[in-house]
């Protein structure tokens, strides 16, 4: 049995989820600390993607980045590949995990007491490092819990994936993509044991998270 | 050196308050939501008039007309919060080193221990926030916001979490710390006996607006108007009409009687006779006219009246008791028309649980007239 | 215990990095309906031997291969259920229109799980009370789901059966339902009805439209004379046995 989907899943699901730790952080403190016009509007607008079904969500992707689209042209003039490579699947992943990180994190920063942050204001700190020092020392179990979730949803993509990145053997096949290929194919018995990868290397992955959690307090 | 002049809307309240204070404590007094603490978060940067202009030690914090606001973390200031807001995923010596940040490893150690010394908080320094009582936990926000060494000092409440006789110690030692330190503060509370004890000026809010600003001296004594009086808790608010006003003395008829108040030595009020005016008497100075030694003629007793002890409160050292006038008519405050404070001594000493009736007389000094506000 | 973590992610990256790595062989990318993967892959192993090329096998359903196609995915060869995806894509310019061919003409069969007691050998047995779910593909979109709408329909019993229908995604989908015996009968393709789950009767051709199934070399494909060959082939006499066996007939062979 082929290693490459069980290898090729990690590789994705971490960058994907490093990537959704970049983007989802900022905009969940903005949700959680700043009211604007609109505020509404952009929650409703992380939460989308999970309530969109993931087929059409990855179709509206393919046809942005793929060779027709805007991004996918601009990319492409600057010799860049998206579509139907394994960085799509990053972004199928994160597309579909981002919500996770963003609602689980802005919950946690909500729940940090405002006057500490304003003591800390007070005291001559910048709000980047009031972030680093105060809001997020004291909300990192919800963040950690919900880059546990967008990990494990990134790693288990595969609506979007199929859209966006396609099932290519040997590029683009991540685990669940192959599992359904085997399934597909009626070849059970692989289709069997790459699952049992898959769950066993996931749960060893998230038990050493689990430790490594325990450890911080 | 601190000018402060602010206006701010907020849905269902606006403050629109401004007063002025040198190198001093100065008490913010008032009842909750009267605007005090949304004050001090003006003063601090962590809220933003609408419009106005503050000025602390010659430096600009905020001026509408020109668009400067200097943020929070520039103002050089001390913050203590209500509840104290301390950190409490760091220890007490972390929280108190926080705003030392952007000085060196050596002096922010020795800033941290010296005031860890100060306070006695040297043996806490490890702890974390939640293993420390209400009293520690008070002296670390202290700590935490002299350490930086401010140019202004700001305290919402500082003892308002605590319990009476801890807040009792507590004043004392605080009232301490803020002679030693000699520079501008400025003190939220709802409490008058705190603002009296800490305070060498007090600033009267009600309902986001400034009724009165003055030094404390002068606030029970000449309480700017009926409204700051009450505030004030002051006993014996009564309704009465002037007869006659000089500069010295205004004369006023109250249940039939005619009594003598002297007049504001500052402000000579001369209302004109038949103005309805309000006045307080001082409960703690009616006297009660011993009744073996009347004294030489009925004249030589001012504002003297008679009257009936209806009831009395035991107020632990004293008794307040409340007495009923003669002269007929609805009583001024219930069924009682005054308030008169009693030594407990006095009390036994001259058999008042037997003995009911009594005259009593009072200085024209105790009874004061409440201009209109 | 912090830097083992790290050390973790980084060889994990790294090997993962390699997996991806390009072979130096030249590789053909087939995209094909998900019905062709038996056929295929036997198919593609006697192409490798011969050419020395690698051949990578996408199947899919053909709409969804077709949208990929359309914005850009890297198929060199297209092997569609139908004619009327790569007459859309060859209107858009995605494939090569001297390369359109016909690689099989499909077939439906009505199928029953192997240990089924109904007797259901015409279209019209489908009526019967016993027969409480039927699935076909989904008519919206796969050839084969159109096919049987049209057979059930030349047949009366569409608008009777509609209310018993199970859509699969695909007919691999469909045959699923019919093999787990989540419906007690369906309509599949020949070309996968040998499953050991089930057993079937076919169904007559007249019945519906032509099940053409059209192939065609996509334009983007920087090896169009590999692609070319790999059609070929699957129409020549390698290929054609392999097909027949599978039930991929050309309209020489009924």
């Amino acid at each position: 049995m082929d290693p490459f989907p069980v290898l090729l899943s990690f590789q994705v699901s971490l960058v994907a989820t490093l990537l959704t730790l970049l983007l989802g952080l900022p905009v969940a403190w903005v949700l959680a600390r700043r009211r604007f016009p609109g505020h509404d509007l952009v929650e409703a607008a992380v939460v989308l993607p999970l309530v969109l079904p993931p087929t059409v969500l990855g179709y509206y992707l393919l046809v942005v980045i793929g060779a027709r689209g805007p991004v996918g042209q601009l990319l492409g003039a600057l010799g860049i590949e998206l579509a139907f490579t394994w960085r799509a699947a990053v972004l199928a992943a994160c597309v579909g995990s981002v919500a996770l990180l963003v609602k689980a994190a802005q919950a946690g920063f909500e729940s940090v007491d405002r006057r500490l942050e304003q003591a800390a204001r007070t005291l001559g700190r910048s709000e980047w490092n009031i972030f680093w020092s105060i809001t997020l020392p004291l909300s990192w179990r919800a963040v950690f819990a919900g880059t546990v979730l967008a990990f494990c949803r990134a790693l288990g993509d595969f609506g979007i994936t199929l859209m966006v990145a396609g099932s290519i053997p040997g590029l683009t096949q991540t685990m669940p993509l192959a599992i359904y290929d085997y399934v597909q194919a009626n070849q059970m018995r692989e289709a069997n044991l790459l699952s049992l990868v898959a769950v066993a290397t996931a749960l060893l992955f998230l038990l050493g998270l689990g430790r490594l959690a325990r450890l911080r307090f | 050196m601190l000018s402060l002049s602010i206006y701010k809307e907020l849905p269902g309240f606006t403050l629109d308050a401004a007063w002025e204070a040198g190198d001093e404590v100065v008490a913010l007094f008032g009842a909750s939501g009267a605007g005090k603490t949304l004050t001090l978060q003006c003063l601090a940067g962590l809220a933003r008039p609408d419009r106005g202009r503050i000025v602390v030690n010659d430096t600009v914090f905020f001026d509408a007309a020109t668009g400067t606001s200097i943020p929070s973390r520039r103002r050089r200031l001390g913050y203590v919060f209500q509840g104290y807001a301390l950190f409490p995923h760091l220890s007490v010596a972390e929280n108190v080193a926080y705003g030392l940040h952007d000085r060196g490893r050596e002096e922010r150690r020795r800033r941290t221990a010296e005031m860890l010394d100060r306070l006695g908080l040297t043996a806490l320094a490890e702890r974390r926030p939640r293993e420390l009582s209400g009293g520690q936990q008070q002296r670390v926000a202290l700590g935490r916001a002299l350490a930086v060494d401010p140019e202004l000092l700001l305290l919402d409440e500082p003892l308002s979490a605590l319990d009476a006789p801890l807040r009792r110690q507590l004043r004392a030692e605080l009232m301490g710390v803020l002679r030693e330190w000699g520079k501008a503060t400025v003190l939220v509370t709802h409490d008058l006996a705190e603002a009296f004890q800490l305070a060498d000026r007090v600033v009267i809010y009600d309902e986001g607006r400034i009724v009165q600003v003055a030094p404390k001296s002068e606030l029970l004594l000449r309480p700017a108007s009926e409204l700051v009086a009450r505030l004030l808790g002051i006993r014996n608010i009564l309704q009465g009409t002037v007869v006659k006003a000089t500069p010295e003395i205004i004369e006023l008829s109250w249940r039939g009687y005619v009594l003598e108040a002297i007049n504001s030595p500052t402000r000579g009020y001369l209302p004109s006779p038949g103005t309805p005016v309000a006045f307080f008497i001082r409960p703690e100075y009616v006297r009660l006219i011993r009744k073996d030694r009347p004294g030489p003629d009925p004249g030589h007793h001012m504002n003297r009246m008679e009257g009936s002890v209806v009831r009395e409160v035991d107020q632990g050292t004293n008794w307040t008791l409340l007495v009923r006038l003669d002269h007929a008519g609805e009583p001024a405050q219930g069924d009682y028309d005054l308030e008169i404070e009693v030594p407990k001594l006095v009390y036994e000493m001259l058999e008042i649980a037997r003995d009911r009736r009594w005259a009593i007389s009072m200085h024209r000094g105790s009874i004061q007239v409440l201009p209109a506000a | 215990m912090f830097r083992i973590v790290v050390l973790g992610i980084f060889s994990l990256l790294a090997a993962a990095g390699a997996a991806s790595a390009q072979p130096k062989q030249p590789v053909l990318t087939v995209y094909g309906a998900a019905d062709l993967s038996f056929a295929f892959r036997e198919i593609a192993l006697l192409f490798e031997r011969a050419t020395g090329a690698k051949v990578v096998l996408v199947l899919g359903s053909t709409g969804t291969l077709a949208k990929q196609i359309e914005h850009g995915a890297p198929a060199d060869v297209f092997f569609a259920a139908n004619a009327s995806f790569v007459d859309d894509l060859q209107s858009k310019g995605a494939v090569i229109p001297g390369t359109r061919m016909l690689y099989a003409q499909g077939r439906i069969v009505l199928a029953v799980p192997r240990g089924s007691k109904l007797r259901v050998e015409r279209l019209e047995d489908l009526l019967g009370a016993e027969v409480k779910r039927v699935a076909i593909a989904n008519p919206d979109h796969a050839p084969y789901g159109r096919a049987a709408q049209q057979a059930l329909q030349a047949a009366r019993v569409w608008d009777a059966l509609k209310p018993r229908l199970v859509y699969g995604e695909n007919i691999r989908h469909t045959l699923q339902f019919i093999e787990t015996g989540a419906v007690d009968a369906g309509i599949i393709a020949l070309s996968i009805a040998d499953a050991p789950g089930v057993r079937h009767v076919p169904i007559d051709p007249a019945l519906h439209a032509p099940l053409n199934q059209i192939a065609a070399v996509v334009k983007r494909s920087g090896r169009p004379e590999l692609a070319m060959a790999f059609v070929q082939f699957v129409n020549g006499p390698e290929g054609r046995p392999i097909m027949k066996r599978y039930g991929f007939l050309l309209p020489g062979d009924f």
